[in-house]
């Protein structure tokens, strides 16, 4: 069996969830007997040096059936590629890879349009397409997070869609839902990571019968050697990019509720970067608690901000934190940092909605809080900081997070899925 | 110039007689100019002005005993004077030129008390006389000011002809003349123009002018007179040489011959070709379709070929791309289109229409195998909102009519409405959905027989742009003995969206609903009108 991973982006050029989940896949299938996988991963504007004059698609680094889309010009608004030659060119890459598979992990950079350019190219190839979040049924990013309050959103329609992003009209909204859904015909076999994600897209309007759970995997770094046990168990970490919906303001906000209430007995560490993504305002709200922070004397510094990390740097990172906080305000569709913290053993305080609260069993395996509410944060921080034997029972509570070979079993159930599914309409 | 007040008293004065008609004191109150004429000195006397000029004027010098009450008395002969009248006060802003022959011209003058009667333009080669009466008139609110009038006035005005023929550019002597003779004199430097930006200036204005009463109806009405012709003719010049040279491009596969050809006219937005492939080949036997692309919008030309490649890549249905260097307007477009369908069931379709349901293009051509040609030669469907109600099931007329006196005008103007069934409307409404003969069916979606359509010689191209040219078809197939059906067949139309709209198509729509109305009020007066009309035609079909 033959299978075509495409990725929005190559992890190791541009970081992110979806394109670090094609490649763990296919890392994995490596290792399955009778599976050949290729990779096509997209490159942008974000790694210029990756074009070469005339190509569209080119290898990578050396590295054996890892191809590089190169995509540039795409159109975010109907989220499809306007260059024909492109599309040739990856209708040419599809005859000469003549995969049984093509598994999308993602389709912008590309064209939500190459799924039914898939089909017509390769008519009885399966194609499985994995949504690692809302973007065919939301345009505001695919977060599914109201721009008009913050509020979560849980039903997408023309008009709603056209109140978050005035500029566009209902019309235009009722269209790019008739757009999507004409392209996601052609897919035999939905995954998603996490299973509250079914019922939105059912309640969009696609069959709910054709989505398969397959929570993502991964590689993890080898646990360090067995550490001295802390005293105290105060000590918070955030990883993760600083965008708004990770909620960073949350945490920092309670940060400051606690200070107010007298209590100081606590340490919070961001791991993160990419804060020129978030929003200009809180950038600057982010910024300026950090610079004033930086002011305080030692002994008065509550939080400290460690930058961006590499995999290799996590067990290092994980080893400074009792607890990991997941303050995030949209629905954080399944949240890797979870898996991470679990590996290293750390139980998470999160917020109670989406992939952490269908992750996270509140007082088994960590705490869940009211999403976006920052004293119900700080209460959970200055329960965990010190309420004595929380954090053993809780992380007595971990489960493994699922690894890299299941999540493999898993996609290859959904091939095996897709295959069923078009025996059985041929018949 | 003299007008007697004026002049200047002579050095030696004739002697002075007693005149018996002649009293100085009444001569004097009588005529308040010559009293301050004297009391600057410019006549000794009231009686030396008399005799140099109030004599002739018809001044009257004595007055009259026991006056009447109550009652004006004229006291001078109004004309007798040989006095030239005052120069009106008046500007030209512009006077436009195009290549063509298109001339368009655009100024104000204060004719409240004296109106208007010509605006003579005379060039080194040629010249021409506006008739005032020809001429549309907006309101100026700076020239109402310059001219200190407390009420609004139409002072501005502007006039369009089209020659025919290149004309030398230039300068231009400009002569405003008035009922009373006066007149004003202005040198004007001529615009030279493309014609294409002279009908996009032309139509600007028209559609952005300001009026003294209801705007609407004074664009439509203040173009009756003369510029609506002229308009049309020069647009039609245009159109003409938009389609004379299209740059054609088919992505077909080869073999296929389709059962129906899809007509699309594209302006302005790009999308709408990708977004209408991508869903109408989901629709069953879309494959017997193929689509016709004609784009009247220049600048869209390299989008729509890359898209137009990446759709049959992706979606394989037969399109054939047509590509115009200017706007040629709906008709022609779709006329052009029509010439290159390969089909005998030609649909014409706006951009921003999609099929409901996944059956629409299979049950479209079963009507035509199963149902009558008296039904199938020309008819439309039901279009939907995006909303989910009904947008409307076929067309009717209304006429609109205004006192002329809101215009400022002796007689009353009435316009011609296109409304429509349903606007609005529950889907579901079994009596709007009902297949029945409708007195017109929208160019948004039209199905017709290749051969009537060709009988009828397409799309009137008198039309700019588009509005109306749908109606006028559906009515000349009417008057030909086949009414327009409604079909049971369902779509929806998200109106408008499909392409960019702008002043100058504001300005079109108005010449279009005057053109519309001339051409159709007397046929329509009597049984077309109203939602429920009494046509014999309409009857006929129904039985």
């Amino acid at each position: 069996m033959k299978i075509l991973i495409i990725a929005m982006y190559h992890p190791e050029l541009v970081r992110g969830g979806s394109q670090q989940v094609a490649h763990e896949l296919f890392q994995g299938l490596k290792d399955v007997p009778g599976v050949e996988s290729v990779l096509l991963c997209s490159a942008d504007h974000n790694s210029p040096a990756m074009f070469k004059s005339g190509a569209r698609i080119t290898g990578f680094d050396q590295r054996e059936n890892e191809y590089l889309f190169l995509s540039h010009d795409y159109d975010y608004v109907w989220q499809k590629l306007p260059l024909p030659l492109q599309a040739q060119a990856f209708a040419e890459f599809l005859k000469r890879i003549n995969p049984d598979v093509v598994h999308f992990h993602h389709f912008m950079t590309y064209g939500i349009d190459y799924l039914t350019l898939t089909r017509s190219i390769l008519p009885k190839v399966r194609i499985v397409f994995t949504a690692h979040e809302f973007l065919t049924i939301c345009a505001a990013e695919g977060h599914m997070v109201r721009k008009t309050d913050g509020a979560l959103c849980e039903q997408a329609s023309q008009v709603r869609c056209h109140q978050c992003l005035p500029h566009r009209s209902p019309e235009e909204f009722f269209l790019r839902e008739q757009w999507m859904k004409a392209h996601l015909q052609a897919v035999d076999i939905f995954t998603v990571p996490s299973r509250f994600m079914v019922e939105f897209y059912a309640r969009w309007g696609l069959d709910a019968e054709k989505f398969l759970h397959v929570p993502n995997g991964l590689q993890m770094p080898p646990l360090p050697a067995q550490a001295a046990r802390p005293a105290r168990r105060n000590r918070f970490g955030f990883f993760g990019q600083m965008v708004d919906v990770k909620g960073l303001h949350v945490l920092l906000e309670a940060v400051n509720l606690l200070r107010a209430e007298g209590f100081e007995d606590f340490a919070v560490e961001i791991n993160g970067e990419n804060i020129h993504f978030a929003s200009p305002e809180r950038r600057r709200e982010v910024e300026a608690f950090l610079a004033e922070e930086a002011q305080r004397p030692l002994a008065e510094r509550r939080v400290s901000f460690n930058g961006g990390y590499h995999h290799g740097q996590l067990a290092a990172r994980m080893a400074r934190v009792d607890w990991v906080l997941v303050p995030s305000t949209w629905w954080e569709i399944f949240c890797l940092v979870i898996s991470e913290a679990w590996h290293f053993g750390r139980p998470v305080i999160a917020s109670n909605q989406g992939g952490p609260a269908e992750r996270i069993t509140d007082g088994k395996d960590g705490l869940l809080f009211e999403l976006g509410d920052a004293r119900a944060l700080a209460e959970a921080m200055r329960r965990a900081a010190t309420e004595a034997g929380l954090w053993e029972t809780l992380a007595g509570g971990i489960t493994p997070p699922t690894s890299r070979e299941a999540m493999v079993q898993g996609y290859l159930a959904a091939y095996e899925a897709a295959r069923r599914k078009q025996k059985l309409a041929a018949e | 110039m003299n007008d007697g007040t004026t002049g200047k008293a002579g050095e030696t004065p004739p002697p002075l007689v007693t005149l018996p008609e002649f009293d100085e004191e009444s001569y004097l109150r009588l005529n308040p100019d010559v009293l301050v004429a004297v009391a600057v000195g410019k006549f000794r006397s009231g009686r030396e002005h008399y005799e140099h000029y109030g004599r002739v004027e018809g001044r009257l010098a004595v007055a009259p005993r026991d006056l009447p009450r109550d009652k004006i008395i004229i006291t001078a002969r109004p004309g007798c004077a040989e006095e030239a009248p005052p120069v009106p006060a008046g500007a030209v802003d512009t006077i436009k030129l195009s290549s063509a022959g298109g001339l368009f011209v655009a100024g104000w003058a204060n004719d409240s008390l004296d109106r208007l009667d010509t605006v003579e333009l005379y060039v080194a080669g040629w010249s021409i006389a506006f008739s005032a009466s020809g001429l549309a008139r907006v309101r100026r609110p700076d020239a109402e000011q310059a001219a200190g009038l407390n009420i609004p006035y139409a002072l501005g005005f502007w006039g369009f002809i089209y020659a025919g023929r290149r004309l030398p550019a230039g300068t231009c002597n400009v002569v405003m003349r008035l009922k009373s003779g006066a007149e004003l004199s202005l040198i004007v430097n001529i615009e030279p123009l493309d014609d294409l930006e002279l009908r996009g200036t032309v139509l600007n204005h028209l559609a952005t002018a300001q009026y003294t009463g209801p705007a609407y109806f004074n664009a439509v009405s203040s173009i009756g007179r003369a510029i609506g012709t002229q308009l049309v003719d020069f647009s039609q010049m245009l159109t003409r040489k938009a389609v004379s040279a299209p740059y054609i491009e088919r992505f077909h596969q080869s073999g296929r011959t389709p059962k129906a050809s899809v007509i699309v006219c594209l302006y302005g937005k790009p999308d709408y070709l990708a977004l209408q492939q991508a869903l109408f080949s989901q629709q069953a036997e879309a494959q017997d379709y193929e689509f016709i692309y004609v784009c009247n919008s220049q600048a869209l030309a390299e989008v729509l070929l890359r898209d137009a490649a990446i759709a049959q890549l992706a979606y394989g249905l037969d399109i054939t791309l047509i590509l115009l260097g200017a706007n040629a307007g709906f008709a022609a477009a779709n006329n052009l289109g029509a010439v290159h369908a390969r089909a005998n069931r030609l649909i014409f379709m706006n951009p921003d229409v999609f099929p409901k349901g996944a059956e629409f293009a299979r049950r479209h051509l079963a009507q035509i195998e199963e149902l009558p040609a008296s039904r199938t030669d020309i008819f439309g469907a039901a279009l939907y909102y995006d909303d989910g109600s009904l947008m409307h099931a076929g067309m009717y007329f209304e006429a609109d009519t205004i006192p002329g006196f809101t215009l400022g005008q002796k007689e009353d103007v009435t316009i011609l409405r296109v409304e429509h069934y349903g606007k609005g409307a529950p889907p579901q409404d079994a009596t709007l959905l009902r297949p029945r003969p409708v007195p017109a069916v929208t160019g948004a979606f039209m199905s017709m027989n290749r051969a009537w359509f060709e009988a009828l010689e397409g799309f009137s191209q008198d039309y700019i742009f588009g509005h109306y040219e749908d109606a006028d078809l559906c009515l000349r197939s009417l008057e030909a003995g086949r009414p327009a059906w409604l079909a049971d067949l369902r779509l929806y139309h998200l109106e408008g969206k499909g392409s960019a709209r702008q002043p100058v198509h504001e300005g079109a729509s108005a010449v279009n609903r005057w053109l519309f109305t001339q051409s159709w009020m007397e046929p329509l007066r009597e049984t077309l009108l109203g939602p429920a009309p009494t046509n014999a035609a309409l009857a006929e079909a129904k039985r």
